[in-house]
């Protein structure tokens, strides 16, 4: 067989194979969107496509209909989770972390509607940890070279081999088609089935980066040339509790330089919650060290 | 498993591209209208038959120009607005026929090729792989929906399977995707125009 003919075989071959993972999700009024079988019994699929939290069912590769449940969703990665009654469709098989490669060929499925469908491309970026503008973390970045057409979102991410890198959504970025790793799909999916929701940090504050004067930062021994100042204070917020002022400009927390809102951003994952976390300030020239308890985000309205 | 696409198989992966593109120019004319735009048309027999849409043969004769270079009037003979197909006759012999394949177990993932003419570009080769296969009733393939690039000018042409057989005519563009005319949707439109032999060609 020729190497065009063995590559177009094992190409259609995985996306028969992985198909039989890969469901049609009816939670909303336009046409379905896809999830992925990622455990036995436990589908993921992209929250902005489910549209509602009840009366949800799934179309299976067999064609036949189960009913399913919302076990939770997490808006910031765009991610939702679903109990499937019926646990014996198979699910996917995950491939590694190495697989995710700048070049390697990819296939996205998708079924929205009862025929599975696909489109083929290759990963054409990588990068490390970054941040959903909703303050999701998502392990690594991965952008694709390929389309995801209408309802491919909640669709898998598959290496020609048949293993499954990761969750397709167009949900995070406009006109860019990006997945999100397997490793986040893990982490938020099993917060979700354990609790229904991902708790995340919070102070309260909206902070700025400021650059800081030369003779301020002699005087006062910092290291960075960037601090953050606080332009708005949640009322009864944890930051407002602690006795934070507008104009304070944080330059460390916990002992670490910040000079990027993402840097705090960073440090209020869920298990701090409830904590303390040590700010150092600035405040009318001079330095001071506040401790603020960590509270928990509230949850927002939206999918 | 699959091929690793190491160095190696990188060389002939590009020449069998090659050579399938070239199989499938062979087959493939351009069809102009007037001043009115053009597109592709597909060799169906050698005595002269060519299969274009219905869009794109809009008068009842249309200039054909053959894969050697010559430019021949070509008659339009069968036109159906509704299934978007028409067939032309051009007064030259002994042309190479595109050979139909077998949409029947036409699988999504399996890689496609299309040939034609996109915005006025000569014999431009666009890749990509089966997106869906729509059928009609009895289960017989209609369109074929395929991830890949299409463009104005490419209407009329072949899309194609690795081994260059013809699996159906590419007629549209929509939400991304390339759909075309499954080879059976060509057979029947023929039958009914009573330029198809009979028995033949019926998938």
């Amino acid at each position: 067989m020729s190497v065009l003919a063995g590559l177009s075989h094992d190409l259609s071959s995985t996306v028969e194979l992985v198909g039989r993972s890969v469901v049609a999700i009816n939670a909303r009024r336009r046409i379905p969107s896809s999830g992925v079988v990622w455990r036995p019994g436990v589908v993921v699929a992209a929250s902005h496509t489910i549209a509602r939290d009840e009366d949800i069912n799934v179309t299976l590769a067999s064609g036949r209909t189960a009913a399913a449940t919302l076990a939770g969703r997490d808006p910031a990665t765009d991610l939702a989770v679903l109990r499937l009654e019926d646990a014996a469709v198979p699910p996917v098989e995950r491939g590694e972390e190495a697989d995710l490669q700048v070049g390697r060929m990819v296939l996205a499925l998708g079924r929205p509607g009862p025929q599975l469908t696909a489109s083929l491309g290759i990963i054409s970026a990588i990068g490390g940890e970054w941040r959903t503008w909703q303050g999701g973390r998502v392990e690594r970045f991965v952008r694709l070279d390929l389309s995801i057409y209408d309802g491919f979102s909640g669709g898998p991410l598959v290496e020609a081999g048949g293993r499954v890198l990761g969750l397709n959504t167009s949900g995070l970025a406009r006109a860019m088609a990006l997945a999100l790793p397997a490793s986040t799909v893990d982490r938020v999916s099993d917060q979700l089935l354990a609790s229904g929701r991902v708790s995340r940090g919070y102070l309260g504050v909206a902070v700025q980066p400021v650059q800081l004067p030369e003779s301020l930062r002699r005087k006062l021994g910092l290291a960075g040339r960037i601090g953050l100042v606080v332009v708005n204070l949640e009322a009864g917020g944890p930051a407002e509790q602690a006795g934070l002022l507008l104009g304070d400009i944080m330059t460390a927390l916990d002992g670490s330089e910040v000079g990027d809102p993402a840097d705090l951003l960073a440090s209020l994952g869920g298990e701090r919650v409830g904590k303390p976390i040590e700010l150092q300030l600035v405040r009318a020239g001079e330095l001071r060290t506040v401790a603020v308890t960590v509270g928990e985000r509230p949850a927002r309205k939206g999918r | 498993m699959p091929p690793r696409m190491d160095v190696s198989t990188a060389g002939p992966l590009g020449a069998e591209l090659a050579a399938l593109a070239e199989a499938l120019q062979r087959v493939t004319v351009r069809v102009q209208v007037g001043g009115a735009g053009e597109g592709s048309g597909i060799v169906w027999r050698p005595d002269g038959l060519i299969v274009t849409n219905a869009h794109v043969a809009r008068g009842a004769a249309a200039r054909v120009s053959l894969p050697g270079g010559d430019r021949v009037e070509g008659r339009v003979v069968a036109r159906d607005p509704s299934a978007d197909l028409a067939a032309l006759l051009i007064p030259v012999g002994g042309l190479i026929p595109a050979t139909p394949g077998d949409t029947s177990t036409l699988r999504p993932g399996e890689i496609v090729v299309a040939l034609g003419h996109p915005l006025g570009v000569a014999n431009a080769l666009s890749l990509g792989v089966v997106h869906e296969v729509e059928r009609g009733r009895e289960g017989v393939p209609r369109w074929i929906a395929a991830d890949l690039r299409l463009a104005p000018g490419n209407s009329g042409g072949p899309l194609a399977g690795v081994d260059g057989r013809v699996l159906g005519l590419n007629t549209m563009v929509y939400g991304g995707l390339g759909y075309a005319l499954s080879v059976s949707a060509i057979a029947r439109f023929l039958r009914r125009a009573g330029l198809g032999p009979p028995g033949e060609r019926a998938a």
